[in-house]
């Protein structure tokens, strides 16, 4: 089964300010953008990251360059420079999305 | 407009800045503040704790001796990268240096991004709801007293308004701290007349210069024209271009949502934005609107929680590797044990373990790795540096010399990275402010300061 690597050109993550990623997802294909459009869902953003259904902050699109993107509250104790924190500049976070299945 | 992108990194193009010159802009823009390296640089006490002073001067450098030589207004917000009034002092001792050693006079609008704790106390004792900006437990729903009392240092970030206040003034430039990277791009345009919605459109398509452009490499100029009813983005050097998939996918970046995005004042909203290719390496766009709302801006404020020693140790005896949480837990265990009598003084070990779960954490979704090694970064926080001194360096001992089953390795359990092993990393600070600031008047909490330089 494909996985959204194998669809997406780009994936990526960054902070949306210290408390919030956000990662971004671009297709060079409009089959595989819908498909990933159509089959997103808060509760399927909060099994990939284990976090509370509440803290996804919400899935947005635009179609016209065929992009989508995820919006989530960081889990507990993770927000940019707290002393669990791994990731200071969110931008490692993009890695449980890129193996959503369809 | 030319947008110099960030100022400080020493990536500015000598090159790019010169092609641009024969579009003949008004102004030179760019940022230079920014909150995601994290809260240490706002709890910083050094001048230029992000890319150090070369590089900061190199950039201003070609903006100022560019803006100087042809006549452009610049705006520039500094301060690397907090936006701090010490980090924007250390900004201005650079403006001194390059307007003296080039022989150039500068009559600039100094804007400071500092809110004063007083100023804010008389907020929430006036019954102010200084709201959080986001639904976490980590930040107060409205802000406290003791949470301005806690903080290091609070900084804000203006919006278009105090830099359209300055510009009725005959000023060389203008030089904030912490600002809305998009109000900087809006002042100007504004200030004559132009439509909110498409003036903020222009600052979100290029307040990060060539990120907008492919290949999106940061730090190198981009290029607007604006018009009544659009504007057109180029990047001046020719090896780049603007595509309607880079333009547009920039709304992307760094933001929670796409289409709407809270600015002090107002949303701006692209869900109708048009793109249109004009040419090989030039977009046309339009389209944005703006929504208004309540005045607020964002302050920004960061806590002392302690004292960081860090040690690295790698592993790479199978053994240990295989064995590793069930080690660290006693590891942990008798750390408690060994320092419960130093209540009520406080400090926290944590463990990241390369090569296990030190990235994605509690997203980590490889439940049993298989390593062939690991290591580990030994990050205490103490309530004084002595402490987690102390600490750090049993803990690394514990780690060296603790059984495990199946050890073979009577002489050390680990490779020690570092000479000394155990590097103490200072004051730790963690955002403790993340509020919206509701305003009647944009310009209230910022200090303005007319100064010429070189200063005195």
């Amino acid at each position: 089964m494909k996985t959204l690597s194998d669809l997406a050109k780009i994936i990526r993550s960054k902070n949306a300010g210290p408390f919030m990623t956000t990662v971004d997802i671009f297709f060079d294909n409009r089959e595989s953008y819908l498909k990933i459009r159509d089959s997103l869902t808060n509760e399927k953003i909060s099994q990939l990251y284990n976090i509370p259904i509440k803290d996804v902050i919400g899935i947005f699109y635009l179609d016209i360059v065929m992009g989508i993107k995820v919006t989530f509250i960081k889990p507990p104790g993770m927000a940019s420079g707290d002393q669990e924190c791994t990731d200071i500049f969110g931008s490692n976070q993009h890695v449980p999305l890129m193996n959503f299945k369809l | 407009m030319l947008q110099s992108s960030w100022m400080g990194y020493g990536n500015i193009s000598r090159r790019s800045i010169n092609e641009a010159l024969k579009w003949d802009p008004h102004l030179i823009v760019g940022q230079g503040t920014s909150t995601d390296p994290g809260p240490g640089y706002l709890g910083s006490d050094k001048m230029y704790p992000y890319h150090g002073v070369e590089s900061l001067k190199r950039d201003f450098q070609l903006s100022l001796t560019t803006a100087y030589e042809n006549g452009l207004l610049f705006i520039h917000s500094t301060g690397p990268p907090s936006g701090s009034d010490l980090q924007l002092e250390g900004s201005l001792q650079v403006i001194d240096e390059i307007t003296k050693e080039n022989n150039m006079k500068l009559h600039i609008a100094v804007i400071s991004g500092e809110i004063s704790k007083d100023y804010l106390k008389q907020k929430i004792s006036q019954e102010e709801k200084i709201e959080r900006l986001v639904d976490t437990p980590r930040l107060n729903k409205y802000l406290t007293l003791k949470d301005v009392d806690r903080a290091k240092r609070i900084v804000a970030q203006m919006g278009p308004e105090p830099i359209m206040k300055v510009l009725d003034q005959k000023i060389d430039g203008v030089i904030t701290g912490r600002a809305l990277d998009i109000g900087l791009h809006m002042a100007y345009p504004l200030k004559h007349g132009f439509d909110k919605g498409l003036v903020a459109q222009l600052g979100k398509t290029i307040e990060c210069g060539t990120l907008c452009a492919v290949p999106p490499t940061g730090a190198d100029n981009i290029f607007a024209w604006l018009r009544n009813d659009h504007f057109l983005v180029r990047p001046p050097n020719p090896d780049k271009k603007c595509t309607i998939m880079s333009v547009a996918g920039h709304a992307f970046y760094e933001r929670p949502d796409i289409t709407k995005e809270l600015n002090p004042g107002g949303y701006l909203d692209i869900s109708d934005a048009k793109y249109e290719q004009v040419d090989e390496r030039t977009v046309k766009v339009s389209g944005g609107k703006w929504i208004p709302t309540e005045y607020s801006i964002k302050i920004e404020g960061v806590a002392l929680i302690g004292y960081r020693t860090i040690s690295i140790v790698g592993i790479r005896d199978p053994n240990l590797v295989s064995n590793i949480d069930e080690f660290l837990q006693k590891v942990k265990n008798q750390v408690k044990e060994r320092f419960k009598d130093k209540s009520p003084l406080k400090y926290n070990l944590v463990f990241q373990t390369y090569g296990k779960n030190a990235v994605l954490g509690p997203s980590e979704f490889i439940v049993k790795p298989n390593p062939h090694e690991l290591g580990i970064v030994i990050n205490v926080i103490a309530d004084n540096q002595k402490l987690a001194h102390t600490i750090c360096a049993f803990t690394r001992g514990r780690i060296f010399f603790n059984d495990y089953p199946k050890k073979t390795t009577t002489a050390g359990n680990v490779a020690v990275l570092f000479s000394p092993g155990d590097v103490d990393l200072g004051p730790v600070y963690n955002w403790n402010i993340w509020h919206a600031l509701k305003l009647d008047n944009p310009c209230e909490p910022f200090e303005v300061k007319i100064i010429d330089f070189p200063r005195g």
